[in-house]
């Protein structure tokens, strides 16, 4: 349970943090949308947290926020600025 | 879903519950209240009591200002009264922070705002507990918390959602009555608590959630990208030539017709910011509350010297990060559609607080032993806890409306009584619940609050006898409304007060709620 808790918490505050970013930089004129995007963060956090409760396993919980995580911050890294 | 899945969030939902649910009481409780927060400003301070620098012009504040605090004309607010006959009063960054000051406290500001106050403070119960700089942020958890009880409640209930929606079995099983109730209130208001949860946590948490996304994320870019995203006026720089301003009511008038020609019904103005007062390029913004929008707050944009309209983001002016942010507040805080959703935000607020009572009263059932008259500790302490925060908060604020009262008849400033009385009765209300057995504890404590409840608005009522000959104003309907929705929640507390003793007397003995049997008189 405390790891799919942590799990949640931590990597579902990163990746909740980078998709909003990352939409940020896909979207056209992205910065028009900026505070429905930042108004999503809350929802996704929490989305996340519950997700990893759903996991069969902590180990999994982490295996799955961690590889979106990697995927996530990868397509940040590799947008163009 | 699987068993164990679902019990894995039986678990979330009764940890976050406890961790989050009395703070959420309180905030549930005092924002009820906090809907009408102009309406109790009102009540403080009606037209024929009005508070201290109620009579003073915006503009004689503003000249007060700019004569005790010069520096601070390159950036200052001016916070208009709401409702009632409150004062208005100005506000800026000093040195060490904001301050806040009326027309006289000009020598002196404040480091908060409107601390005298009674619908102030209840507002501050409502979002920090009262606490300074710490509540905020404990609020913000508690919101992240709810946010995960409701989703978690939610998943539970799902498989019997639909079929025991309008369910509420009263019979021999309590706890199935609880938790229909808890069910039933958790589900219809639903979309009323996602709303809390989120706004709550973006409110309290807004500040530290932009640093924190800015670095991990956004590289460094956010804070630049936000300020723009929510600016209404135009940056300007000081020109250095001096100018005649426009009086607040000028620029007001202006921006109302303004706002008008976006497609609002209403433009009433609440808060004015001012930049680079009394210089040739100086900006006013007058921020507004707007009907038939959804971008309820909206903001126009003057030259303070011409009135020239720079900008208004108000209506069809605003962009989709301006609706955002102001549908944000109006959703928050019942703006949006008059009186009646203020009513509906009202009762649901209450049928919120109840919602996180039940919340602690199934816990205590789901434990309790059947067979022995003796309860195990942890129910025993957490029934009484619930009982003395709960009901103690409820105590508070009704006292907190006696001392602001009694302050206003007095001529006293209430802040440091009210506060006083509000934590002080608290506080002995937590320790009377646990010095008493819990029934008798909820007895008293609910007796005791429906009796002060009742008791302030009756005394303000008396005391304004000879108002209500007096023709009638909005701000005479608003503190009659506040009295007699006080004899109403007190009527309430009596009923309640009742319930619990009845529950005491009659109900199962086996149990937290029961009266103690009275001691058996020793025969011989």
């Amino acid at each position: 349970m405390i790891a799919r808790c942590l799990a949640g918490v931590l990597l579902g505050f990163t990746l909740a943090a980078a998709l909003p970013a990352l939409l940020l930089g896909v979207l056209p004129d992205g910065g028009a949308w900026l505070i429905p995007l930042l108004i999503l963060f809350f929802p996704l956090w929490t989305a996340f947290m519950a997700g990893a409760y759903a996991a069969r396993s902590g180990t999994r919980a982490w295996l799955a926020l961690g590889g979106a995580n990697a995927a996530a911050f990868l397509a940040l890294w590799l947008l163009p600025h | 879903m699987k068993a164990a899945t679902i019990r894995r969030f039986q678990t979330v939902h009764t940890w976050t519950g406890l961790l989050a649910g009395f703070a959420l009481f309180v905030a549930f409780y005092a924002g009820a209240l906090t809907v009408f927060h102009d309406e109790i400003a009102a009540w403080q301070n009606p037209p024929w009591r009005a508070a201290p620098d109620a009579r003073v012009s915006v503009n004689a504040l503003i000249e007060s200002l700019l004569a005790h605090h010069p520096e601070t004309r390159d950036d200052f607010g001016i916070v208009l009264p709401g409702g009632g006959n409150g004062a208005p009063y100005a506000f800026w960054q000093g040195r060490d922070g904001a301050r806040f000051a009326t027309a006289s406290q000009m020598g002196a500001p404040a480091s908060d705002a409107g601390s005298g106050s009674l619908a102030d403070f209840v507002y501050a119960l409502h979002d920090s507990l009262g606490l300074p700089v710490v509540g905020l942020y404990l609020m913000g958890i508690v919101s992240v918390l709810y946010g995960l009880a409701l989703v978690s409640g939610f998943l539970i209930h799902l498989p019997q959602l639909l079929g025991d929606l309008f369910a509420l079995r009263a019979g021999r099983n309590l706890k199935r009555l609880w938790q229909d109730a808890h069910n039933a209130i958790g589900v219809l208001s639903l979309p009323f608590h996602v709303i809390f949860a989120l706004t709550g946590a973006i409110f309290c948490l807004f500040a530290a959630t932009l640093l924190a996304l800015n670095t991990v994320s956004f590289d460094g870019k956010l804070s630049g990208l936000f300020a723009q995203a929510v600016a209404t006026a135009p940056a300007t720089k000081a020109n250095g030539t001096t100018s005649v301003m426009l009086s607040p009511d000028q620029l007001i008038a202006r921006a109302r017709v303004a706002a008008l020609v976006k497609g609002v019904s209403s433009f009433d103005p609440d808060y004015l910011h001012f930049v680079h007062y009394g210089d040739r390029n100086a900006v006013a913004e007058v921020r507004g509350l707007s009907q038939h929008t959804l971008g309820t707050y909206g903001t126009v944009a003057l030259s303070a010297r011409d009135g020239g309209v720079l900008a208004a983001h108000v209506g069809n002016g605003q962009d989709a990060n301006g609706i955002s942010w102001s549908a944000l507040y109006a959703l928050h805080f019942g703006s949006f559609g008059g009186n009646t959703v203020r009513w509906l935000y009202f009762v649901l607020g209450l049928a919120g607080a109840f919602l996180f009572y039940s919340g602690n009263l199934l816990w205590v059932e789901s434990r309790r032993k059947r067979r022995h008259a003796d309860q195990p500790l942890r129910t025993r302490v957490m029934a009484r806890a619930t009982v003395g925060v709960c009901i103690g908060t409820c105590l508070g604020i009704s006292g907190a409306f006696g001392a602001a009262l009694a302050c206003a008849h007095s001529g006293i400033d209430a802040a440091m009584v009210q506060r006083a009385t509000c934590y002080g009765l608290f506080f002995i209300a937590c320790a009377w619940a646990f010095a008493r057995p819990a029934a008798r504890a909820a007895t008293e404590l609910l007796g005791a609050t429906a009796v002060l409840t009742i008791a302030v608005a009756v005394a303000d009522l008396l005391a304004n006898a000879s108002h209500w000959m007096q023709p009638w104003t909005p701000a005479t309907r608003a503190v009659l409304a506040v009295d007699l929705t006080g004899i109403a929640l007190g009527l309430v507390f009596a009923r309640l007060a009742r319930a619990a003793l009845r529950r005491g007397r009659d109900g199962d003995p086996n149990s937290v709620w029961a009266l103690p049997a009275p001691i058996a008189s020793p025969t011989d």
